[in-house]
């Protein structure tokens, strides 16, 4: 498929289920719909009208508009005479609200997902954070994985590299953001492949933005932090490098407190450095500094909000995430685990090793324990 | 009322005249030689045939009118080794509606007991200032001060007299005893725990990751304010239903001192100062 669109070829879908079954003329593929900027790709969705033929890769069935008066709590409830076709085999059942009324007669349903409650009201259950500072961008994020108030897997990464100098955090469904992450991969090297060069952070974050307004509605719950280093070819980033360089050095006067200010804001809303864009399946798309999601976020924004600046260093910023992480993991019960850290630069992103926190819990212990000795002889001493 | 409980006077409603103080019939004991806990008749007159309970239950489903009783503010308390610190936000809200910025949330209870309010206003302060009233007549009858175990089970039974039809309180009782430094949580469902900190109101998540990251079993008195400060200040930057002042006090041996009363913009731009 993906091959297809790159070499241009105009020939008829190979793998039926991908495309309308009752279609009866076949059209090819217009290879400029599926990259690039998030507009067109926008309009791609709600142009395809269903009669018009085969239909681009990332189309979806769409039931009949009896789904969209039922109760959003009822998981899964559909009825059968409007049961879609199912899209790469999964059990995900699609709306499309832009076109409620479509006269196909009802395709032949492949497997109906038995209409399940849900078992608590969904809540992203989870502690992911981002934040850029002038050594990069930080991304952080437990590792557990909650099901229905149990913990379905310990291990789980929510932190998923998207190339090499993009990186997302996940938050939501495990299933939603794991597909869509993919996705988002494989329009991104799409893109790379055509243009020879890597799209912006404020590009991808668009480009799944709009990819995932269709779902607008639905039960599809994706909230993705990505964080990336955007640099042009080398002239930009050696331009970045210096402009750090020159606010690193800068005293901490008053006098020359503004110059450094100025220097960071360009250095900040530049085109190339460190950026930090939040993603969500409502359709919001927010450019920020610092952002944290999830059921442990409220825990995790104090830290940060007192902790992190600018001028940090990345050591400093990475102590700041793991303890950002690791007291909403003490006081989060979806949370816990492990901490996983991803640290982006004009290199790419570099992984730290993944570290359980109830180590980090018994060490903190520990520590405390030694203070509250060490005072004590200091007090007996003097 | 409390001149009646006070001096043991006999009162034996007549039969057929309605009781002003609800239609359960109660006969006030001879109180002078007993300790008396909790409120001997309910306080409020509940009208026959209305049911709180189903009331609020239809207006907090997901179709049609919702009422959300919802703790908006941001309350801290943690004990250490100097005493107790005490550290309120000062905002009112109804609904979106900022109703005030400058409400005391503490109220001092006698010089050694201090109770701070999250949920709704009204209810706090009349739960409040009820427990205050049987602080001071346990003193009179008693001759000594009440302790924090004691008050917080006074007020912790009143709650549970009018569990589920609809209270919303959530409130920690701090003070020094004959024990030490002691405190509470006492909420609308009648939990009451006994711990060494402790955060109530909406804004609640953020104080405890301060807090939990800065606490220090050691602290001295000038780093234990500035937790406090923090924390309040850090969750109303955060959450919109905190803000206003935070009111700091520090309960010591020998009573509480109100410690300072800081406007949060100015302490959230101190600390962030090195972000601008």
């Amino acid at each position: 498929m993906a091959l297809q669109n790159v070499c241009g070829l105009q020939h008829p879908p190979l793998f039926p289920e991908w495309s309308a079954p009752l279609s009866q003329s076949f059209m090819p593929e217009e290879s400029t719909h599926l990259f690039g900027g998030g507009v067109q790709h926008g309009g791609a969705f709600s142009a395809r009208l269903p009669g018009r033929g085969a239909l681009s890769p990332l189309e979806f069935y769409m039931p009949i508009s009896e789904y969209l008066t039922q109760s959003p709590i009822n998981f899964g409830q559909i009825s059968l005479s409007s049961a879609p076709k199912n899209f790469l085999n999964n059990n995900i059942d699609i709306i499309h609200p832009s076109l409620p009324c479509i006269s196909l007669p009802p395709p032949t349903p492949c497997s109906i997902s038995p209409s399940v409650p849900l078992p608590f009201t969904l809540s992203h259950g989870t502690t992911t954070l981002g934040f850029a500072f002038q050594g990069g961008v930080i991304a952080a994020a437990d590792t557990r994985s909650s099901c229905a108030g149990q913990v379905a897997c310990p291990n789980a990464p929510k932190v998923l590299p998207i190339h090499s100098h993009l990186v997302g955090t996940t938050s939501g469904t495990s299933a939603d953001c794991a597909l869509w992450k993919r996705i988002l991969s494989r329009e991104l090297r799409l893109y790379q492949l055509r243009h020879h060069r890597r799209l912006s952070t404020g590009g991808a974050a668009k480009l799944l933005s709009h990819m995932l307004h269709p779902f607008k509605g639905t039960e599809l719950c994706v909230a993705a932090t990505l964080c990336g280093w955007d640099g042009g070819g080398e002239k930009d980033e050696n331009h970045a490098i210096t402009q750090v360089t020159e606010s690193d050095s800068s005293s901490q006067s008053t006098a020359v407190c503004k110059s450094k200010s100025q220097q960071v804001v360009t250095a900040r809303s530049g085109m190339c450095g460190p950026r930090v864009v939040y993603v969500c399946s409502d359709g919001l798309r927010l450019q920020g500094e610092l952002f944290s999601v999830g059921s442990g976020s409220p825990y995790a924004y104090s830290i940060l909000d007192s902790g992190v600046h600018w001028g940090m260093s990345a050591q400093e910023a990475a102590c700041v995430a793991r303890e950002a992480v690791y007291r909403a993991t003490h006081r989060d019960a979806y949370s816990g685990n492990n901490v996983d850290l991803y640290h982006v630069t004009a290199e790419g992103w570099r992984r730290r090793e993944r570290e359980n926190l109830k180590d980090e819990y018994y060490r903190e212990k520990e520590r405390e324990r030694k203070r509250v000795a060490e005072r004590k002889n200091e007090k007996k001493g003097v | 009322m409390a001149l009646l409980d006070v001096s043991g006077y006999k009162y034996r409603p007549r039969p057929n005249s309605a009781s002003q103080f609800g239609f359960k019939q109660t006969h006030f004991l001879d109180r002078s030689i007993h300790y008396s806990f909790g409120t001997k008749c309910q306080e409020f007159a509940v009208p026959v045939g209305v049911d709180p309970s189903t009331f609020l239950k239809s207006c907090s489903c997901e179709d049609g009118v919702s009422i959300d009783l919802n703790h908006g503010t941001t309350t801290l308390a943690f004990k250490f080794r100097h005493g107790v610190i005490v550290a309120v936000d000062s905002r009112a809200s109804a609904g979106k509606y900022i109703a005030s910025q400058d409400v005391d949330k503490v109220i001092e209870i006698n010089p050694y007991l201090l109770g701070t309010m999250s949920g709704s206003a009204a209810d706090c302060q009349y739960w409040e200032r009820l427990l205050a009233k049987e602080c001071r007549l346990y003193k009179l009858r008693n001759k000594e001060r009440i302790s924090v175990s004691a008050a917080s089970k006074l007020l912790c039974n009143m709650m549970l007299g009018y569990r589920g039809m609809g209270l919303s309180m959530g409130s920690m009782i701090c003070g020094w005893d004959k024990q030490g430094p002691g405190l509470y949580y006492v909420d609308d469902n009648g939990t009451r725990l006994s711990g060494r900190m402790f955060s109530t109101g909406c804004g609640n998540s953020f104080a405890y990751g301060i807090v939990d990251s800065g606490y220090r079993e050691d602290m001295t008195v000038e780093e234990a304010y500035e937790l406090g400060r923090r924390g309040i200040a850090h969750a109303t930057h955060r959450d919109a239903y905190s803000g206003g002042v935070v009111n700091l006090y520090h309960m010591q041996e020998d009573g509480w001192i109100k410690v300072c009363k800081e406007d949060v913009s100015e302490l959230i731009h101190r600390y962030k100062k090195g972000m601008f």
